[in-house]
């Protein structure tokens, strides 16, 4: 007995020992009394989000989200659309080619040197210089020329007029400060404290890769509003539920099928939910290069005989809508609501199968390919997908088994599936991607796969690149997504809803943002929530979501059970609209967008 | 002359391991970039030309030859340089560093818990063979050995963390906490241990527990040990002189050969406490076919796997001369 409790005793001994290793602080802390925001934003398995620099991060939202803290845009977005940020105010010459940027004048760098024209003039060379290590989407190519007029006027030259470039440049391309990364010729290894230097909102303070746990406190000489907060976590949980319960952290969001974890909240009066457009789309991509899915009439029996409402209410669990065919979210001010809707009905799928030849079953109900076709024997492929789309699958190969196709569902991890999309060595695949609330999106609507060939669908995305007007740009992606709905490169599934639920006692100005932060992040994790001057307009409670949805059905007449999602997608609302109302209940002029 | 021999087969076996170590990721469809395009993380793929990602192949050398790729992989290892992670962005050392001390401490801990109350109960239940002690006790062991870890990891936690609230929920540290004092710290880094720990030893404790019960009353079946009995030897002078250390031998065999299994099988207990770790990075690093890190990490795992048996080896030697003298 003495032996056993020694070697417990030595065991306890070791564990303290080990533990004292890595207890790394010396004990020397000082005490911050200030407010503490946490948010939960590590991922399922433990990968982080990379150190937040801008050459660095993951080249994913949370990842320029958490770069975007610590590093200002020219310009930003906020619940209503473009705001400005480094820039006071801008100009554009008729031909859309030239842009006038007027400087913030109070804008410093962490490290307390001011922030100037000449910063604008570097970082675009330098991107320039550095284009293949910048992983973010790419924009840079169109800048020709940056002449730096005085301190705080810059004129941005464009080889052609670019018709997102408020967004997808001046709201993309994060400043650096000339005086740090000047001598940096890896952008890509630069991992130095000077490397996070930037004029945002929030510091960092330490990064960890271990436990992808970020701290970053207040920057309160910001230029642009007074911090509410004095300073931010993001750390890595396992149960985000469990986490904000247990005060873990204050704020989580969640998504697509986890509505049960939300309504768990939904009674509970310490916290607060906010939805919000997830602008993601699960979809369906045919090869358009294969027999039998490069026929259109074949594309199309197959969207007639997918149950899109059952795969919204079995697999998601009603935490998501039906998705637009055009691909663009119906939440964006690009949604296109006429595009062709393929409701559900086993006759015309049949019907069509029939004309196509398909006529013959055997004995379990499976069409055969007409004789003479490139394939024989019965109308049997695969369809890979992620283990996680697996019960959207299944669903999908149980309707189409009704109209006589033999779907073979794969699952198989990701790096496969790229493989043989890239390769065009697929019949479906079952894969999703967000940042549909920026026409950008649809240059390759069936990306990641490169099957879908149409010269007019190319000419239209590059008219509308280009187009500055803002109505006929739209007319141009509404083109595009007609093109989609009725080509079908891809069949859209659903777009998932977003939650964000939290502890308004900690922080209560959490928001989405109007298309997504960025180029279209859905996150809510915009850098104005920390900042007061977001507040004025949600923060006093003047206007926030559930009154805006209450309006929507008001004007809609409608009851309360009714699904949101169908007001939305019928297109008699559009968020556009909707902001619009705020603004004139706020007694604000309107908002142009664009 | 034996020596040489000895070294020069080691080094044989080293120059295969890493041959394998490289072409093994290669082999995978799939390339390191694949993670850019994936639908999995919810959120905006940041779209890139073919172009773009040719560009960045280029950067990271996949675009050589495989001949010079492997030349510049074995040359990086001779100088220690293990690469760059593509997926961490970081040096591969740097990103397994930040990890391996935790699985350490998680694996070690729970390793050494496990096995010696392993042995312990394996022991004494032998001693008591076909009592009502030894049934209940492995009965008992059984049971709860058999749920599954992750389970068993969301068992406890319902139980200690959202009903009682007695230890934190997740990871290995308070986040970026503060500390008066170095215990304090200390204190904070078991609190987040026990019950990531206490998972892995009700997981693991059965199989060790269940060897230990059988080769000990392999043992006892022995004629040593009724030589003993008629000698009057004492029962507890006999169990703990003559055959416990006997006994030990396969346990020792076995520990070696799972410990290095535990340092990427701690998966599920990763993942449910948010524990860092080595498991959930080599996950990540075949699902993103991040060659560079795969590399570091079957090297180290193939390091800790020869190591563990090179300390069974000595452990064998001090437990049963004979081995030494073969």
């Amino acid at each position: 007995m003495k032996k056993t409790v020694l070697m417990l005793a030595m065991l306890l001994c070791s564990m303290v020992f080990s533990a004292s290793v890595l207890a790394e602080n010396d004990g020397v802390a000082a005490t911050s009394s200030g407010k503490t925001v946490k948010m939960a934003g590590g991922t399922p398995g433990g990968a982080d989000w990379r150190y937040p620099s801008p050459f660095m991060f993951y080249p994913r939202g949370p990842g320029y989200c958490r770069m975007s803290l610590l590093f200002d845009t020219l310009t930003w977005k906020d619940a209503n659309g473009v705001i400005p940020a480094l820039a006071d105010g801008w100009e554009v010459s008729d031909d859309g080619k030239e842009w006038t940027f007027y400087l913030d004048r109070n804008a410093r760098w962490h490290d307390n040197e001011l922030f100037t024209a000449d910063d604008v003039e570097f970082t675009i060379e330098y991107m320039q210089d550095h284009e293949g290590e910048f992983t973010w989407f790419e924009t840079i190519g169109y800048i020709d020329d940056v002449e730096v007029i005085d301190d705080y006027t810059v004129v941005i030259d464009l080889s052609e007029p670019m018709a997102s470039f408020l967004v997808d440049l001046a709201g993309n391309v994060p400043m650096l400060p000339e005086h740090i990364w000047n001598d940096v010729s890896d952008p890509l290894t630069f991992k130095d404290d000077d490397a996070v230097i930037g004029t945002g909102p929030l510091k960092l303070v330490e990064y960890d890769s271990a436990t992808s746990s970020y701290q970053y406190e207040a920057n309160y000489d910001y230029y642009d509003g007074k911090l509410l907060v004095d300073e931010f976590i993001s750390m890595d949980v396992s149960n985000t539920a469990a986490a904000l319960q247990t005060g873990t952290v204050d704020e989580v969001s969640f998504w697509g099928s986890e509505i049960d974890a939300v309504q768990n909240f939904e009674n509970d009066p310490d916290f607060e939910i906010i939805t919000g457009p997830s602008f993601w789309v699960l979809q369906v991509i045919f090869n358009c290069e294969k027999y039998p899915n490069d026929i259109l009439d074949f594309r199309q029996a197959i969207a007639y005989g997918i149950d899109r409402d059952e795969i919204v209410s079995q697999v998601l669990g009603g935490g998501g809508m039906p998705a637009n065919t055009g691909i663009m979210h119906p939440d964006s001010i690009w949604y296109n609501p006429d595009c062709t809707v393929y409701e559900y009905n086993t006759d015309m799928a049949n019907d069509t199968l029939d004309s196509l030849g398909f006529t013959e079953k055997d004995s379990d109900g499976i069409r055969q390919y007409p004789i003479g076709a490139k394939r024989s024997g019965k109308v049997e492929f695969d369809l890979y997908t992620l283990k996680k789309f697996e019960n959207e699958a299944e669903l999908i190969q149980r309707n189409l088994e009704i109209i006589g196709i033999r779907i073979n569902v794969r699952t198989s991890d990701w790096g496969t599936i790229d493989d043989y999309l890239k390769d065009g060595n697929f019949d479906t695949v079952i894969s999703g991607h967000g940042g549909i609330a920026n026409p950008q999106i649809m240059r390759v609507p069936s990306w990641p796969a490169s099957t879908y060939h149409n010269d007019d669908y190319d000419s239209t995305f590059v008219a509308q690149e280009v187009e500055m007007d803002l109505d006929t740009r739209k007319e141009l992606v509404n083109q595009l997504q007609e093109m989609v709905a009725d080509d079908l490169p891809v069949y859209t599934l659903y777009h998932p809803y977003m939650w964000c639920v939290y502890n308004p006692e900690v922080l209560d100005t959490w928001f989405y943002t109007r298309d997504g932060i960025g180029i279209g992040i859905p996150l809510e994790l915009n850098k104005l929530v920390f900042l007061a001057r977001y507040g004025d307009a949600n923060e006093n409670g003047k206007i926030n979501m559930q009154d805006v949805t209450q309006i929507e059905r008001m004007i809609l007449e409608l009851d309360d059970e009714t699904e949101m999602a169908d007001a939305n997608q019928n297109g008699r609302i559009n968020m556009q609209d909707v902001t619009q109302i705020e603004l004139t209940i706020l007694g604000r002029a309107p908002i142009r967008i664009g | 002359m034996h020596q040489i021999n000895k070294l020069a087969y080691y080094l044989v076996i080293l120059f295969i391991i890493l041959s394998i170590n490289f072409s093994l990721p290669r082999v995978m469809p799939g390339d390191p970039l694949s993670y850019l395009t994936d639908p999995g993380a919810d959120i905006p793929p940041a779209r890139m030309t073919e172009e773009k990602m040719e560009r960045l192949l280029a950067y990271y050398g996949l675009d050589k030859p495989l001949s010079e790729q492997y030349i510049n992989y074995m040359v990086g290892i001779i100088r220690g340089d293990l690469g760059w992670s593509i997926y961490y962005s970081a040096p591969v050392l740097e990103v397994i560093s930040g990890r391996l001390k935790w699985t350490l401490l998680l694996v070690g801990t729970s390793t050494a818990i496990h096995v010696t109350l392993g042995i312990l109960i394996g022991a004494t239940s032998a001693w008591a063979r076909g009592r009502k002690k030894d049934m209940g006790l492995l009965i008992s062991i059984l049971s709860i050995s058999s749920f599954p870890s992750f389970f068993l990891g969301i068992l406890l936690t319902i139980l200690f963390v959202i009903k009682l609230d007695i230890f934190p929920l997740c990871g290995a540290q308070t986040a970026f906490a503060t500390y008066s004092s170095p215990f304090e710290e200390i204190f904070d880094i078991l609190h987040h241990l026990i019950l990531p720990v206490a998972t892995l030893v009700i997981s693991h404790i059965g199989g060790t527990y269940l060897l230990m019960r059988n080769s000990m009353l392999g043992v006892l079946g022995e004629d040593y040990i009724m030589t003993a009995r008629a000698k009057g030897l004492s029962e507890r002078y006999i169990l703990h002189r003559h055959a416990l250390a006997n006994a030990l031998l396969p346990i020792v065999t076995m520990t070696a050969m799972t410990v290095g299994f535990m340092v990427t099988g701690t998966i599920f207990v990763e993942t449910v406490f948010a524990y860092p770790g080595i498991g959930n990075l080599l996950y990540n690093a075949v699902l993103y076919r991040d060659y560079p890190l795969l590399q570091g990490l079957f090297l180290f795992i193939s390091i800790t796997i020869v190591g563990a048996n090179f300390i069974a080896d000595m452990i064998y030697i001090r437990l049963d001369p004979r081995v030494k003298h073969e």
